[in-house]
């Protein structure tokens, strides 16, 4: 008995068109929901072209490509969502790719978990899917691979079309505030903290580093940091629309089919118990993430439970935060220098804005949607841009939500002596209220009063 | 130092919330003026969350939450602000009751005197309404020093019969809040170059109508460090110096809270007394954890009966504060009996008996404890102690060993009427050698 993909009838056409252009055979990945019983597609995308060709071009799909391409499209998947597996459009015979393919299923797989900042449970699906379509014949044929299982085989699927998959998907969704405090390693070029960088991940060895002013911020370290924000939340309280649900309770209590569900959640955290530095310890500075972000998860109408939308929500907060720092840093690194959203002030502290969120919609008249992140000096146009490049949609400024987080802006003429996390978070969410001009005197009012507190010499 | 419950005469239910609270803050500096300055601003920054509407109190094995700060904000609504802080109970289950609710009459008599505890706990909520906007990311190089700790929250507060939850809880958070406060003083006091003590609230229960008491001590310091501080709160408390009202060992324990060594404490409170004409109870004094037969994986099974009895009285002497010493082991008993010359080297690691005078001098060398040692040449002769016996529990409370032929046992109380010289003994057997469940152990008796 192998899996079962339902999937939406738009991929159909999707890999239809795939088949009927003519400039060789067609990679990409397929996108949906697993649960116990069966998984879900619901959309598809061709990986991008490559400017220039490589030598090894020819038939088989560049693996390196193609799992880079899966590591930036799980940015833009929200909670809920992932990368089910890869498909390919070829006449070489199936039987031929299908080590290519398997090949090419564990290298996604190993690239997009190696980022995570969660760590996968017992019960999560770990069959991931390879369908070959021949676009002379239009054949498919579908196959499964366990990634937890070095050793697996392929192992036959049902690959069925319907209509409207997820168009009557629940979401649930909250905005987490966020308020991290962490030191900076004493001795960054140490070898200690390059052989713990080694530990978190081989890959994030050799993600980027940021050098400012003499400075180390390396992903690794941030990743770590952030670890322990993330284990708080993994074990947050979590409430759904004001109650706090049994495990094992469904979430959509007997409700009629294709009614669209919405809720939102809650969630309570408390520090850890165990701490892992306590009391007085050196240090190279400090670095603080401060804001909010919005975090949502869709899930499948099938009886879904609330302890899926749970772990789905907390683990789409975790990523949304991680992934931001990591576009942070590749974005300092390709600027070569400070990033014109920064600001340094005569403490010795600068100020980046992490991207702020931005969702679009896979169909017009559904819930589900994908997401991208917008730094403050990018337009609408360069998020369209990538919607087409990453996912091939064709998306207008109109269909995009942009309403659910506002775009961090560093607060200028802030005089206290450390990052005052408290008056930041304050200060921002007054700007919500009553616009720029009444933060800006808040802000100064703020800076008055801590100048009073202090009292310097 | 100190928070004290003014309203401790009624018993209404306790309100006990605890929780760790993060206590994070960059120091660019290590000189001293510095420190406390930043640690001021961070403990402000402490207040300001616990007075947010973001503080959320939790309560302990019930889907009960409550928000303080929002107009105390329940879920379930079926609970609203106005009700009687006893319709909580309700919501909480406990492994007492049983399916059907009742309470079985063999349980009855277990109620113990003690109020009901509701316990808390102390979260955050990380969630806010949107939108809010994205993250800034600050990052200050400097070599400099970080201090990163947690503070445990302990909070007591007793509430009057029928207060409503609004008012109860309004009058937790100003607990909270001056908690905070007292954590401060302590914080700042205690703060020597780059040491930090973490502060530590301790509940003691004063004789009435003072009550349950909260002080704050700085973790780590030893009580013998602290004799300047009990002092000041005996003063403020006028209480007498002699018994040992503010050390550790005294915190209060809470009914139905579990002890972190394991023993059962005072198993014989759950016990009715005997009635006799003219009778009254006299008890011992203070707690004493239940020592026998089997426990800690000593096999003394037929020999170690005065040695349990022992640790029983010594374990009386260490939980009211006298001494520090933890309740001895078998071979630190023979050692200490060998020290004192009363046995030959040989005595430790073997399995012999020992009696009353042998217990009398272990108490002397270990706990510098004096003890008299009264002869009974019979059994029915005890009956003619009651009066001495009766003065004894009055007096000083401690437990007696009794010991005779081959058996000892203690002697927690007795029931003796003056008119009629009747007596009855409360006994601890240290011969039990089951596990330490309440149950079991009462019901044998």
């Amino acid at each position: 008995m192998g899996r079962t993909y339902i999937v939406e009838d738009v991929v159909e056409g999707y890999l239809t068109k795939q088949c009927e252009q003519t400039a060789g055979p067609v990679s990409g990945l397929l996108i949906g929901q697993s649960s116990t019983q069966r998984e879900y597609v619901v959309t598809a995308t061709r990986t991008p072209q490559r400017e220039e060709s490589t030598a090894s071009g020819g038939n088989s799909p560049d693996k390196e490509w193609v799992t880079e391409h899966a590591r930036q499209v799980s940015r833009m998947l929200p909670g809920g969502l992932s990368v089910l597996g890869v498909f390919i459009v070829t006449d070489t015979d199936a039987k031929d790719t299908l080590t290519t393919l398997r090949q090419l299923v564990f290298a996604v797989e190993n690239l997009i978990s190696s980022e995570r900042l969660w760590t996968s449970a017992e019960d999560d699906v770990s069959d991931r899917v390879v369908l070959h379509v021949n676009p002379k014949t239009r054949k498919t044929l579908c196959r499964t691979f366990d990634v937890k299982d070095p050793k697996s085989v392929a192992k036959p699927a049902d690959w069925k079309y319907q209509s409207g998959v997820c168009s009557s998907w629940s979401t649930v969704s909250c905005c987490v505030s966020v308020d991290v405090l962490l030191p900076l390693p004493d001795n960054p070029t140490a070898t200690e903290d390059t052989a713990k960088c080694l530990k978190v991940s081989a890959r994030a060895q050799k993600a980027p580093q940021f050098v400012v002013g003499g400075g180390v911020l390396r992903l690794c370290f941030l990743q770590e940091g952030l670890r322990g924000w993330a284990h708080q939340l993994e074990s947050a309280v979590c409430l759904i629309d004001g109650r706090r649900l049994a495990a094992d309770a469904e979430l959509a209590g007997g409700q009629k089919r294709n009614v669209r569900q919405t809720y939102s959640a809650q969630l309570l955290i408390t520090p850890d118990e165990r701490r892992l530095a306590e009391g007085v310890q050196r240090c190279g500075g400090s670095v603080s993430v401060s804001g909010a972000v919005y975090s949502t998860a869709y899930l499948h109408s099938n009886k879904p439970k609330a302890r899926q939308a749970e772990k789905l929500l907390k683990r789409d907060a975790v990523s949304t935060l991680t992934t931001r720092a990591q576009m942070l840093l590749e974005e300092l690194l390709t600027s070569g220098g400070a990033s014109e959203g920064s600001s340094r002030d005569e403490h010795q502290r600068e100020q980046f804005c992490l991207p702020h969120r931005v969702f679009c919609p896979v169909e017009a008249s559904g819930p589900v949607c994908v997401c991208d992140y917008r730094f403050s000096d990018e337009g609408l146009s360069e998020v369209i841009d990538r919607l087409k490049e990453m996912l091939d949609m064709d998306a207008a400024e109109k269909d995009l939500d942009i309403r659910r987080e506002t775009p961090a802006e560093v607060l200028e003429g802030d005089a206290a002596d450390e990052p005052t996390v408290e008056t930041a978070e304050a200060l921002q969410s007054k700007r919500n209220y009553f616009g720029a001009a009444m933060a800006t005197t808040v802000a100064l009012l703020a800076t008055a009063a801590s100048m009073l507190y202090l009292n310097d010499v | 130092m100190v928070v004290s419950d003014s309203l401790s005469s009624d018993r209404g239910t306790i309100l006990r919330v605890r929780g760790p609270l993060e206590f994070k803050c960059h120091l660019v500096s290590t000189d001293a003026r510095h420190m406390l300055k930043v640690i001021s601003r961070t403990f402000e920054t402490l207040k300001s969350q616990v007075k947010s509407e973001s503080c959320v109190l939790t309560v302990c094995d019930s889907p009960v939450i409550i928000w303080p700060n929002k107009d105390v904000y329940i879920t379930p609504q079926e609970i609203t602000p106005n009700a009687p802080c006893d319709d909580i109970l309700k919501w909480i289950q406990s492994d007492e009751q049983d399916p059907a609710g009742l309470r079985s009459a063999k349980k009855k008599s277990k109620k113990s005197s003690a109020a009901s505890v509701i316990n808390l706990r102390l979260m955050m909520e990380a969630t806010k309404t949107g939108p809010l906007s994205a993250p800034i990311l600050s990052r200050t190089v400097q070599k400099s020093h970080f201090l990163s700790t947690t503070f445990p929250v302990d909070c007591v507060v007793r509430t009057t019969v029928n207060e409503t939850i609004k008012d109860a809880f309004e009058r937790l958070l100003k607990a909270l809040t001056h908690q905070l406060c007292e954590m401060e003083k302590v914080t700042l006091q205690h703060t020597k170059g780059t040491t930090l003590l973490v502060p530590e609230p301790l509940h003691f229960l004063l004789p009435e109508p003072k009550g349950l008491v909260t002080v704050v001590y700085p973790a780590g310091v030893p009580d013998s460090q602290l004799e300047a501080q009990r002092k000041e709160l005996h003063q403020q408390f006028e209480l007498p110096d002699d018994w040992p009202y503010f050390r550790r060992a005294n915190t209060y324990h809470f009914p139905n809270e579990p002890y972190k060594d394991g023993y059962l404490r005072n198993p014989h409170l759950v016990l009715t007394h005997p009635t006799l004409d003219n009778g009254k109870v006299y008890l011992v004094q203070g707690t004493y954890s239940y020592h026998h037969y089997m426990q800690d994986h000593t096999d003394d099974n037929g020999w170690g009966c005065a040695y349990r009895s022992l640790q029983t009285i010594c374990s009386w002497f260490q939980q009211q504060g006298y001494v520090e010493r933890a309740v001895p082991s078998h071979k630190e008993t023979q050692q200490a009996l060998v020290d004192v010359g009363d046995k030959k080297a040989s005595f430790v690691g073997s399995r012999q008996w020992i009696g009353s005078i042998e217990v009398q001098a272990v108490l002397n060398q270990l706990l510098g404890v004096t003890s008299k040692i009264m002869f009974v040449s019979q059994g029915s002769e005890l009956a003619s102690k009651g009066r001495e016996l009766a003065n004894h529990f009055l007096t000083e409370g401690t437990p007696i060993m009794i010991g005779g032929g081959v058996l000892a046992h203690t002697i927690l109380g007795v029931a003796w009427s003056e008119t009629s010289g009747q007596i009855r003994y409360l006994i601890l057997d240290p011969h039990y050698t089951g596990a330490e469940d309440l149950q079991v152990v009462t019901d044998k008796v």
